[in-house]
């Protein structure tokens, strides 16, 4: 009897452990090769792949150019300012795009009769492959609307590919609204549009705000659609891409632009969430 | 004089294939308290919202304001205000800015609207608490400000969705006082939705009683809880005792009824005359029933004392009679010794209502 408890006690403990690893295998798969990537990008020999000899000349290289050392294994003619404005403004642009869209379709939504089907509908780009939707892109936006492939036509496929993000997060600000306080406004004497601007405005920006980020990081780092819609144009993550497929590589100096990118992004993530969905 | 303040005329609503009204009227006078009191589902707060125009009725002749046809009026452009349940503070605005919030939608000039909220946070015995936040505020603090946010504008009529509702038992029983002499200073038309017998005995000038999106009868406090004209009201109002007799004789408020073989005399406050034979209820009240009394008692009868129970500020008896269990309270604390006994009820006492 005492044994038989025993045994089940253990096996009990043992099944435990099922969640417990799968859960911490998951988080090292998503966490260390970031990790090995930031060592990396202190490391001397960064290309063996083996993290070591450490410096922060890849850093320096970023900021003065990689021309400076000439004479050299690797130089390169990596020239970040160039892409990087261009994401920063085509992310501006998405964000924007994003964060009224998404305000407008949240709040209506939630008000409609067939709510569920509308909201898989804008929701299925999420489950297309990136490569697929952005070919139809590129003949719609060529052929179908005549419109020159650019900036424009970037952050217009960046917000297609961030709206459902958006969306998500405004429908969640929306959801958690009390009505009775839009009531109680109207009730006070407010116009519709009064309650709007002075009430639910206020009440629901944090969201907004978080909506908008979301829309920039997602358009900062989209590769698949870029690759059609851009043109001449070059974002940061397509010169990346081909940079790291290069010859003159300048591997190294990438693995420190993540770095930094990773960091900024994290803590924004991390302000945002904070500031934005922390307690009331 | 007469001429009531705000009328409603005829109003049915239907959300879906549910009735909320059924063709509901009223009328409330300057300066009265008026209740509407009814259990969930009863259409009382759906009134109150359609009378604040948060709802459009699905069907009504008219609303009136003031002499103004209000009817299809936007909540927005009522001279009302709402104080809700679930108080419906702005989370982003500090009590002071949630107050002010009427004023400044009507373009009071800023000295004003200061003096005015200062005022009326005293009022509501708030003062200094302008700058918190609505979520450093406790339950009853919160009521106020609700109040405070709705008062400042001095709306023609006040109405109250179930004020204290989320409130506990001590906090709700002072602010029905408090609320009440409220009224007396402000001389304001206040408009109350209650489930709470008790709060609209305490509070109001007259209360509408509503069932099943109908008034079942209207009156002042004093008549609802004395002369019910039904078992639903009786039965609402706390009455303890209903009973079902004939009708024997009734000679206008004089009634006898017929109870199992027993006659007993009753009273009758409807205004038309019942027939021989009727079917009808009978309401008394526990507190009402004299034990041991006098023999020569109207409506005197033998009954048991089945069981006591010991409530404290009283005690309930229950008496096995041969019209059925009757209850009867007892606010002295002797105990009954014998179990038979003899009890009466006096005619006023003995409340007649139609089946």
């Amino acid at each position: 009897m005492s044994q038989n408890r025993k045994n089940k006690f253990r096996i009990n403990k043992m099944l435990r452990l099922i969640p417990v690893t799968l859960g911490s295998l998951a988080l090292f798969f998503i966490y260390f090769p970031i990790f090995w990537l930031m060592l990396l990008s202190f490391s001397a020999e960064p290309l063996t792949g083996i993290p070591g000899g450490w410096h922060f000349e890849w850093y320096v290289d970023m900021v003065y150019g990689a021309d400076r050392r000439e004479g050299e294994a690797f130089v390169g003619d990596f020239q970040l300012k160039e892409p990087l404005t261009k994401s920063i403004v085509i992310a501006t642009l998405t964000s924007l795009l994003c964060m009224v869209s998404a305000v407008l379709v949240g709040r209506s939504l939630p008000k409609m009769k067939s709510q569920g089907l509308l909201l898989f509908g804008f929701l299925v780009p999420l489950m297309v492959p990136g490569i697929v939707v952005g070919i139809g892109m590129f003949l719609f936006f060529r052929i179908g609307l005549g419109i020159k492939m650019g900036t424009w036509s970037l952050a217009l496929a960046h917000f297609v590919w961030a709206f459902p993000f958006c969306l998500l997060v405004i429908l969640v600000v929306v959801s958690r609204l009390d009505q009775r306080i839009l009531e109680a406004a109207r009730d006070l004497g407010a116009t519709k549009t009064q309650t709007f601007f002075q009430i639910e405005l206020p009440i629901i920006k944090p969201g907004i705000f978080a909506a908008g980020f979301f829309g920039f990081l997602l358009s900062f780092n989209e590769l698949p659609f870029s690759i059609f819609m851009r043109k001449g144009d070059m974002t940061l993550p397509i010169y990346l891409w081909i940079q790291s497929g290069a010859h003159n590589s300048s591997v190294p100096l990438i693995f420190a632009l993540s770095t930094i990118i990773t960091i900024i992004s994290m803590l924004v993530t991390y302000l945002i969430v904070r500031v934005g969905f922390g307690k009331e | 004089m007469d001429q009531p303040l705000l009328t409603v005329k005829n109003v049915s609503h239907r959300f879906g294939d549910i009735v909320a009204l059924k063709r509901v009227s009223i009328s409330a006078k300057k300066g009265e308290f008026l209740t509407l009191l009814g259990e969930s589902g009863s259409g009382k707060t759906t009134l109150l919202r359609i009378i604040a125009g948060l709802e459009t009725p699905t069907e009504v002749d008219n609303i009136k304001l003031s002499n103004h046809d209000i009817t299809y009026f936007p909540a927005d452009k009522r001279n009302c205000t709402t104080v809700f349940q679930s108080y419906a503070l702005f989370p982003h605005m500090s009590v002071f800015k949630n107050i002010e919030y009427g004023l400044k939608i009507r373009k009071i000039e800023e000295n004003q609207r200061r003096k005015k909220v200062e005022d009326t946070l005293e009022l509501v015995r708030l003062t200094g608490f302008g700058d918190r936040k609505p979520s450093e505020l406790s339950g009853g603090q919160k009521q106020r400000v609700a109040l405070a946010r709705a008062l400042v504008t001095e709306p023609a009529v006040l109405l109250f969705d179930e004020p204290l509702g989320a409130l506990d038992e001590r906090l709700r029983v002072d602010m029905q006082v408090e609320l009440k002499e409220l009224h007396e200073r402000l001389k304001m038309t206040f408009i109350y939705v209650t489930h709470s017998q008790e709060e609209a005995l305490t509070m109001s000038d007259r209360i509408i009683l509503m069932r099943q999106g109908e008034i079942e009868q209207e009156g002042p406090p004093h008549e609802i809880f004395d002369r019910p004209n039904s078992s639903f009201v009786a039965q609402f109002m706390g009455t303890e005792n209903i009973f079902h007799g004939t009708v024997v004789s009734q000679n206008g408020e004089k009634c006898l009824i017929s109870l199992n073989d027993h006659e007993l005399e009753a009273t009758w406050y409807g205004h038309e005359n019942l027939q021989k034979g009727s079917k009808v209820f009978l309401a008394v009240r526990a507190e009402r029933v004299e034990l041991n009394p006098g023999k020569k008692r109207k409506n005197l009868f033998e009954g048991t004392v089945a069981k006591t129970i010991y409530k404290g500020k009283y005690s309930d008896h229950y008496i096995n009679t041969d019209f059925g269990e009757l209850k009867s309270r007892v606010w002295d604390k002797s105990s009954l010794q014998e179990s038979e006994i003899l009890f009466s009820l006096r005619p006023q006492d003995i409340i007649v209502m139609r089946h």
